[in-house]
């Protein structure tokens, strides 16, 4: 998976499969800002969410540490929900943010964090990991579909877990 | 909360929970022998996620027994649907104590000897709450004796027995 520092390179070199990876990278990021941030539902949400890839798309050559693409585009979100709900309310555009705007943003950083994390691990750990905390699934179901002995299990998923945490701690 | 409320509240509710709380002792024992167990952290993390699991099963086989309740006493064409999620509940319980009783052997087999006893005790708890559950699908009026529902029950309480045996024998 290429790093945020190549995908901008690659975007604002024109390459469309580099932008329809960034889109799909961070598309559930920021509608889960919009949603679960900001409330927005509906035509709201989805008219939010193409808003934004729009002034990403636009402005990306402005984004001065490619790294900080991830902060970059939540604070682009943040702007244009704020933008909607006040066209909403037919008001002028405000800054005032909704309660726990803050703590939320930071537990979907979290959670992205954790679901990029989980992507860099063999196949057979994210596979376990997704059939035990994602689907609740039982160690004989897990241990029954993937032809492991189930007894065995958890112990896959403790080691699954502590590489999990040292990709997280890199 | 009211009584009324509490009296809707069957042995599906109490094995949930129970399970439940075996499954933080076990997180309580694996976490107080991570100094000499590296893989204990994951366990933690797997103990609290069936007791978050076993707390909402048993919220909502509350619900559905209350619901199934209602229909016994007042027989309608929802009655089939009422008691077939009756059924479901239990035998989703039974499947994550059985779980919660082979992650308490593991614990049993590899925790620090201090608490050995305790994870041997969430194993018991946690079988009887998975045979209680296993019960609960049986004595369902819509399920007959060779139902998968039942298969699957039985086979899950039965999976817990025996970790809790092996857990109890390596907790003396």
């Amino acid at each position: 998976m290429p790093s945020d520092e190549q995908l901008v390179a690659r975007c604002l070199a024109g390459d469309q499969e580099a932008w329809n990876d960034l889109v799909r990278s961070y598309s559930r990021y920021v509608f889960a800002i919009c949603s679960q941030g900001y409330r927005l539902q509906g035509a709201d949400a989805e008219d939010a969410f193409q808003d934004v890839f729009v002034r990403v798309y636009g402005r990306l050559g402005s984004l001065r540490n490619p790294e900080a693409l991830r902060p970059w585009i939540a604070q682009l979100t943040r702007r244009v929900c704020l933008d909607r709900i006040a066209a909403g309310k037919r008001e002028e555009p405000s800054d005032v943010e909704p309660d726990g705007i803050e703590s939320t943003i930071e537990q979907l950083d979290e959670a992205f964090a954790v679901r990029e994390a989980l992507e860099e691990l063999p196949e057979e750990c994210q596979e376990v990991l997704d059939r035990f905390f994602c689907r609740d699934e039982s160690y004989r179901t897990i241990g029954e579909e993937l032809g492991i002995p189930s007894g065995t299990i958890a112990s896959r998923i403790s080691r699954c877990l502590a590489r999990l945490r040292q990709r997280l701690e890199a | 909360m009211s009584n009324q409320h509490d009296a809707t509240r069957g042995a599906g509710y109490a094995a949930g929970r129970t399970a439940a709380a075996g499954a933080r002792l076990v997180a309580d024992v694996a976490r107080a022998s991570q100094d000499s167990w590296p893989d204990a952290t994951g366990v933690v993390a797997q103990a609290n996620a069936l007791s978050d699991r076993l707390e909402v099963l048993a919220e909502a086989d509350a619900d559905v027994f209350a619901a199934a309740l209602v229909a016994l006493a007042t027989p309608s064409a929802e009655l089939e649907r009422h008691m077939q999620r009756a059924a479901a509940l239990p035998l989703e319980i039974a499947e994550a104590a059985a779980d919660v009783a082979a992650l308490a052997l593991v614990v049993a087999e590899r925790c620090d000897g201090l608490v050995r006893a305790d994870a041997a005790g969430a194993a018991a708890l946690a079988a009887g709450a998975s045979a209680a559950a296993a019960h609960l699908v049986r004595a369902n009026l819509t399920v007959k004796p060779d139902d998968p529902r039942l298969v699957n029950a039985l086979r899950a309480a039965d999976d817990a027995r025996y970790s809790a045996s092996r857990a109890l024998d390596a907790g003396v």
